[in-house]
């Protein structure tokens, strides 16, 4: 059976192209790049080559690239370092939908006695500016906000807060999450992301494997580092060089800003069709942040009255990949953050779908799930409590469930 | 993550959820037993009905010979509700009899189910007992009578223990007991107390005392969790973080207070700056105002205009200085 793989904002297949990058180093250039011997000097030319290549596509100085083992180890040292280096301050600006990967570590601070501020997000999505400016103040040591959403792709305006806070006090660090947008939306560190300071990312989101990430550390922003024990990466993070993954790293993100523009436009479009279709075909169905600005690689929609993990397992049957916000696909019982801190009431959250498009995908994976989705609904529909099926709608007394709740919970 | 199902369990909800002949999928209409148990907003909800052959003269002799479902929930809770009315037409028991199918019976046909899905095999168990609850009432059947001892009933009763999933205190100490618990991520799998904001695990009168009480021991050496419940709840919360006193900005700008000094910058925006921008068909938006720091955009024909920026610079920021204070300074929001 084909495969059609729609949950790239998990993770994505590793580009040909990566893999033959990679390639050199797991055979005969397996030097440590740190080696004094001529033939280790491949292996570091690799290392200095990969930092320059991917400072230039980010508008960065190499100096700024610091190799990670994933996004999640760079939120770990951008936000405990960026905390270690400021004792002085202990105040936290960060959002409620998060990645736990910021998300825990601020809680974590918390416990030790940090003050954090969790933004709240309104129904689309969106964070409120005039709460953003409030949250500063005279001990916020720290901003830390993603700049897409993993589970909606709502993209926050990164550029425009991050000046925000420098305007208002250029000693707090800005820190942002851009896991899911590095090779897929317009960065430019020089530019308009010149007020970021740190800022996450890693690379089997954009087409490399698993197992690498990095972190831009501008200039003088201080950070103590996290894992200590070697000279490596100028002492801002020991252990040897991961050098094959360096290497498709870099090549990853290459091929990304090769075909961006082209990818951006032919994903969305992609991804509208999705989106239209199935609105089309399905009656009760809300996409949730739709009305956010949104990458332009993910849809995410709650299918009313019915649970995501039956619609999973009966895509899965027909060889296609998505994921859910549902209380059971999240390996707990409680259903996606993300989507209650968007008002989504609770028995949406369990009925959502995330189907997150890359540039391999085509038009006729689209056509596949179009044609096979509204089945899936239909066949769970009919066994739901909540689903008048003859009528195909609701029943009446059902329909106060998902409208917005008042309350985030 | 990847549930891991028993063959038997896929089979049975394929089969479900393409409404194969001789699955139980549907609604009896006026059905001799209804009983429902979940909520769609716990993420799972089940509807079971079942009809009997009456007996003439002793309702205790009625046979269930029909049993149908609804259900709201995920793979396994589909295929559960399935094994619960295949088990129960074919013992072709009386509704009394009946009871004698108990969450592990649904299991056990199922061929096992993850751990974290065994809530879903007690959710079929606990919507048979309220049905033969409603059975009984319908046809005048005292169950205590009888020795039987039904709880339909108790969720609506008691101190909540478990907000999240609003689990009284007598439903969990009654399922402590009857499915032999005794940890919390055993109550957990079994019924899902405690398996969302995990506020319910060690607080007084919390799930770790429950446990404590039914089986003795843990004298209270619980250790507490962290704040882990809503992110915003927890202490510094959007809106509950402390400012600063005030007397710290006090002074900042002499002789006036914060709050004089947010009056004044209004004042001055309505009086000059408002007006100058009106005349070209703009306007202006303060967002706050933070000791020296105004945050304004610029709204009407103003917005998007390219000279916006200085606009907000030279003119607002200017007439501000000039009009209020000499520190003032314009941040663009």
């Amino acid at each position: 059976m084909r495969i059609i793989y729609a949950d790239n904002n998990a993770t994505t297949a590793v580009a040909p192209e990566v893999r033959e990058a990679m390639a050199p180093f797991f055979g005969e250039v397996y030097f440590n790049p740190s080696s004094m011997y001529e033939p280790a000097r491949r292996a570091a030319a690799a290392v200095d080559g990969s930092r320059r290549s991917i400072a230039r596509h980010l508008g960065a100085d190499p100096s700024e690239i610091l190799f990670t083992s994933c996004a999640t180890e760079s939120n770990n040292t951008a936000i405990l370092g960026v905390a270690k280096a400021n004792p002085g301050r202990r105040h936290i600006v960060t959002t409620a939908v998060e990645h736990p990967a910021v998300l825990q570590v601020c809680r974590e601070l918390q416990r030790g006695g940090h003050r954090v501020t969790f933004l709240p997000v309104d129904g689309d999505g969106n964070l409120d500016l005039r709460a953003f400016i409030r949250a500063l103040d005279k001990d916020t040591a720290l901003v830390t906000v993603m700049h897409a959403n993993n589970e909606t792709g709502v993209v926050f305006p990164v550029d425009r807060l991050a000046r925000l806070t420098k305007e208002t006090d250029p000693a707090i660090v800005f820190h942002t999450d851009a896991t899911q947008t590095v090779g897929k939306l317009a960065i430019d560190l020089g530019k308009d992301f010149r007020h970021v300071d740190l800022l996450s990312f890693s690379g089997h989101k954009l087409h490399a494997p698993k197992g690498i990430g990095a972190l831009f550390i501008r200039k003088g922003t201080p950070c103590r580092p996290l894992l200590i024990g070697g000279h490596q990466e100028s002492g801002r993070r020991a252990g040897t060089e991961n050098v094959p993954y360096i290497a498709g790293l870099a090549a990853a993100l290459d091929l990304a800003m090769e075909h961006r523009a082209a990818d951006e436009a032919r994903i969305g479009a992609m991804r509208d069709r999705l989106e239209k279709g199935l609105l089309a075909r399905i009656p009760s169905v809300q996409v949730n942040g739709g009305d956010a600005p949104r990458l332009p690689n993910t849809l995410n929609a709650s299918f009313h009255f019915i649970e995501g993990e039956g619609m999973l397992y009966q895509l899965s049957e027909h060889g296609i990949c998505a994921s859910s916000g549902s209380a059971c696909t999240s390996g707990s019982l409680e259903p996606s953050h993300v989507l209650q801190a968007l008002k989504v009431p609770f028995t949406a959250v369990h009925g959502s779908i995330r189907f997150s498009l890359s540039r391999y995908n085509t038009d006729s994976d689209i056509d596949r799930i179009l044609e096979v989705f509204p089945g899936i609904v239909a066949n769970l529909r009919r066994l739901s409590p909540y689903w008048d099926s003859k009528n195909d709608r609701p029943r009446p007394e059902a329909e106060s469930l998902v409208q917005p709740s008042t309350e985030a919970k | 993550m990847a549930w891991q199902y028993s063959e038997k369990t896929k089979q049975i909800f394929m089969d479900a959820v393409h409404g194969k002949p001789g699955t139980h999928l549907g609604e009896i209409e006026n059905p001799d037993g209804f009983g429902e148990h979940g909520s769609i907003s716990c993420g799972d909800a089940l509807r079971f009905t079942f009809r009997v052959e009456k007996h003439p003269s002793d309702p205790l002799q009625d046979r269930i010979v029909e049993a149908k479902y609804l259900t709201f929930g995920c793979t396994s809770a589909i295929a559960a509700s399935e094994a619960l009315c295949v088990l129960i037409e074919r013992g072709r028991f009386t509704p009394v009899t009946a009871l004698k199918v108990r969450n592990k019976d649904i299991v056990d046909f199922l061929g096992g189910l993850p751990e974290q899905k065994i809530h879903c095999s007690v959710m079929g168990a606990e919507a048979l007992e309220a049905a033969v609850f409603n059975w009984a009432q319908k046809r005048g059947v005292d169950l205590a009578k009888l020795g039987v001892d039904i709880h339909a009933n108790d969720q609506q009763e008691g101190r909540i223990v478990c907000q999240c999933f609003s689990l009284s205190e007598p439903y969990i100490r009654r399922k402590i007991k009857e499915l032999n618990l005794r940890t919390i991520p055993e109550i957990t799998n079994a019924i899902k107390a405690g398996g969302a904001c995990a506020s319910c695990h060690y607080a007084p009168g919390g799930l770790q005392d429950l446990l404590n009480e039914a089986w003795g021991g843990g004298q209270g050496a619980a250790v507490l969790e962290g704040a882990s419940r809503s992110p915003l709840a927890g202490e510094g919360g959007a809106s509950g973080a402390p400012r600063p006193p005030e007397v710290e900005v006090a002074g900042f700008i002499v002789g006036l207070s914060p709050y004089q000094f947010s009056k004044k910058v209004e004042k001055v925006v309505d009086d000059y700056i408002r007006p100058m921008l009106r005349k070209d068909g703009g306007d202006i938006e303060i967002l706050d105002i933070k000791e020296n720091l105004v945050y304004c955009r610029l709204a009407g024909a103003c917005k998007g205009c390219a000279h916006s920026g200085s606009t907000l610079r030279m003119m607002v920021e200017g007439t501000l200085k000039d009009r209020v204070h000499e520190s003032v300074r314009v941040i663009e929001a």
